[in-house]
């Protein structure tokens, strides 16, 4: 139990002290890049990891909140608040749009739909030069005092990030989660117990869309100029890759795969090179050796430090028990 | 009296007739066989009950409200709980949220509410996870409520699945061949169970293949050949029935 407490403290100070024992401004960049990441995967999250719908295309949605921040912020030169706000908006209103048709689809043709709006997205960008500065992109404002120095950012970003999390921690550990999972593994079981499939996985769609749209401006604001360029397919794929390698039905899992994914190939050198050989290799020794993820390799290490007994015992109904919990739902 | 019932429902796949013209009431306090040869069109039945297929002809009922044409989610939320055949859980939870999750048709919070953590998902939480631990611990699975479902062996399946029925607080259970693959005891447990279910004033449809549990646990057997009632009444009765023993039990 005392562990179960101690983590979340530690890893807590430890984000929020970051710009203080963070070695350089390269080293902050990259946890203002990661927190912004998080934002979007921490609701894509619940679409993939929770509900199992394969979504690839959510690339398109930070890019539609990172150029709707910029143009509202900057080009309409409104406070940066409307900017986020509008962003989640817009975000989650795409989102809709975008599962309204599609997530009735099965698997593999879902997946295809949220790359065709992927690529859709960028053409859109590029064709609509007037408003989105079309190939030579747009500026992004920062975010005013005291959020103005990169410190700053990087607490606006963790306080954001920390909400999400807060937000889709509820979700999975509450009734929707395992609503969620039910969908996830069998529909079956999910309609017969009576959740309303369509329009549960229609919900987290929106929500992922909400915070994909917010991600995108925090995540426009930290690189302070977007073209077309910004939101290739590889980094819908990239965010797809996160979750997997973290684990289904895990928090800290693609938590943990968004870090690491972000950090090890610009902190090491040599990886860099290999880029997306990386996290082909990455994704490929995932799934071969833990196919449930970092998430379930680490519940399995607890169990290991503490095994729990898993004793074959005989069927022993109490059924007096029994008659009086069936009756107390009645009364 | 409120009753659960297929009023001559008739249900054909391509040119073959699954059920023709089939009737069936299930009452409250009432366990009720469902018996015949393979193929005779007792799955069939079951999911014209639980909303799987929708008749051709005829009416699935409830009380006054025509079920017939509803999506399966009506069934949970107007009182009717099913099992599988082959077991349906989700491996990854604990056997304990399995059965949570029959509860859903309670939890009125919706997902805004649930991802703020408001008092009302945490009070529906509680009360949730209450009635499914006693539930659990009533049909024998106290011992194991924290392990994961796949981890469970077969009779603890089949009686996980019963305890995510009850969690819904049903008017009607539909049980489709929950002996299959238990032991001898186990069968005698779940015999057991569908009893205080019956006392507690719970309909059961209970289709199975294991001819003696059906007689030593029903109050009344119909029994199908060819997508037709061929007889229908105590166990005594059908048990005797020489049609009965010419299609189905054997001489």
């Amino acid at each position: 139990m005392h562990m179960k407490r101690a983590v979340p403290v530690v890893v807590g100070a430890a984000l929020i002290t970051l710009p203080w024992w963070a070695r350089d401004m390269y080293q902050l960049h990259l946890a203002q890049l990661i927190g912004a990441y998080w934002v979007l995967i921490a609701g894509l999250n619940l679409v993939v990891g929770f509900s199992g719908q394969l979504s690839v295309g959510h690339v398109g949605l930070l890019a539609i909140g990172a150029y709707a921040f910029a143009i509202i912020t900057g080009t309409q030169g409104l406070h940066p608040a409307v900017g986020v706000a509008c962003a989640g908006g817009i975000g989650a209103l795409c989102g809709l749009l975008l599962g309204l048709p599609s997530l009735r689809l099965p698997g593999f043709y879902f997946a295809m739909a949220t790359l065709a709006f992927a690529l859709i997205v960028s053409e859109i960008i590029l064709a609509q030069g007037a408003l989105t500065g079309g190939g030579v992109g747009l500026p992004v404002p920062g975010f005013p005092a005291p959020f103005d120095t990169p410190q700053g950012t990087y607490w606006l970003i963790l306080i954001v990030g920390g909400l999400i999390t807060w937000l889709t921690w509820n979700v999975a550990r509450f009734m929707w989660g395992r609503g969620l999972i039910a969908i996830r593994d069998s529909v079956v079981t999910a309609e017969a117990v009576g959740i309303p499939v369509f329009r549960a996985k229609l919900t987290v769609f929106v929500f992922s869309g909400l915070t994909a749209g917010v991600a995108g401006a925090l995540f426009g604001s930290i690189q302070s100029y977007v073209t077309p360029d910004t939101f290739i397919f590889e980094l819908g794929l990239f965010f797809f890759v996160c979750i997997v390698i973290g684990g289904r039905g895990s928090i800290v899992g693609p938590f943990i795969g968004t870090a690491v994914l972000t950090a090890l190939p610009e902190l090491v050198a040599p990886l860099a090179k290999l880029g997306n050989f990386f996290y082909g290799l990455l994704l490929l020794v995932v799934v071969l050796v833990v196919p449930e993820g970092i998430g379930r390799l680490i519940e399995v290490l607890l169990e290991r430090i503490r095994p729990r007994k898993i004793g074959s015992t005989a069927i022993e109904p109490d059924l007096e028990r029994l008659a009086a919990a069936i009756r107390r739902g009645r009364a | 009296m409120s009753s659960l019932q297929a009023r001559d429902v008739t249900k054909s796949f391509g040119g073959l007739t699954a059920l023709s013209s089939v009737s069936l009431e299930l009452r409250p306090g009432e366990v009720h066989g469902l018996i015949g040869p393979n193929g005779s069109g007792k799955t069939t039945l079951l999911n014209l009950f639980s909303g799987y297929y929708r008749p051709d002809a005829g009416t699935v009922v409830l009380d006054a409200e025509d079920l017939s044409g509803a999506p399966v989610q009506r069934r949970a939320s107007v009182g009717v709980a099913r099992t599988f055949q082959k077991p349906r859980l989700l491996g990854t939870l604990s056997v304990l949220e399995n059965a949570m999750l029959g509860g859903w048709r309670h939890v009125d919070s919706g997902f805004v509410g649930t991802a703020l953590s408001s008092p009302k998902v945490r009070a529906e939480e509680r009360e949730l996870r209450e009635r499914a631990q006693e539930l659990l611990h009533g049909v024998g699975l106290g011992p194991v409520l924290a392990r994961r479902a796949n981890l469970l062996e077969h009779a603890e399946q089949r009686f996980l699945e019963i305890a995510r029925g009850l969690a819904a607080q049903p008017r009607f259970m539909l049980l489709d061949e929950p002996a299959g693959g238990l032991t001898g005891a186990e069968i005698g447990h779940l015999g057991a169970i569908i009893q205080v279910m019956r006392d507690c004033g719970i309909g059961v449809l209970l289709v199975e293949h294991h001819t003696d549990f059906v007689f030593r646990t029903c109050d009344c057997v119909t029994t199908l050949d060819l997508g037709r009632v061929i007889k229908r009444g105590t166990p005594q009765e059908v048990r005797a029935d020489p049609e009965v023993i010419r299609v189905y039990l054997g001489a």
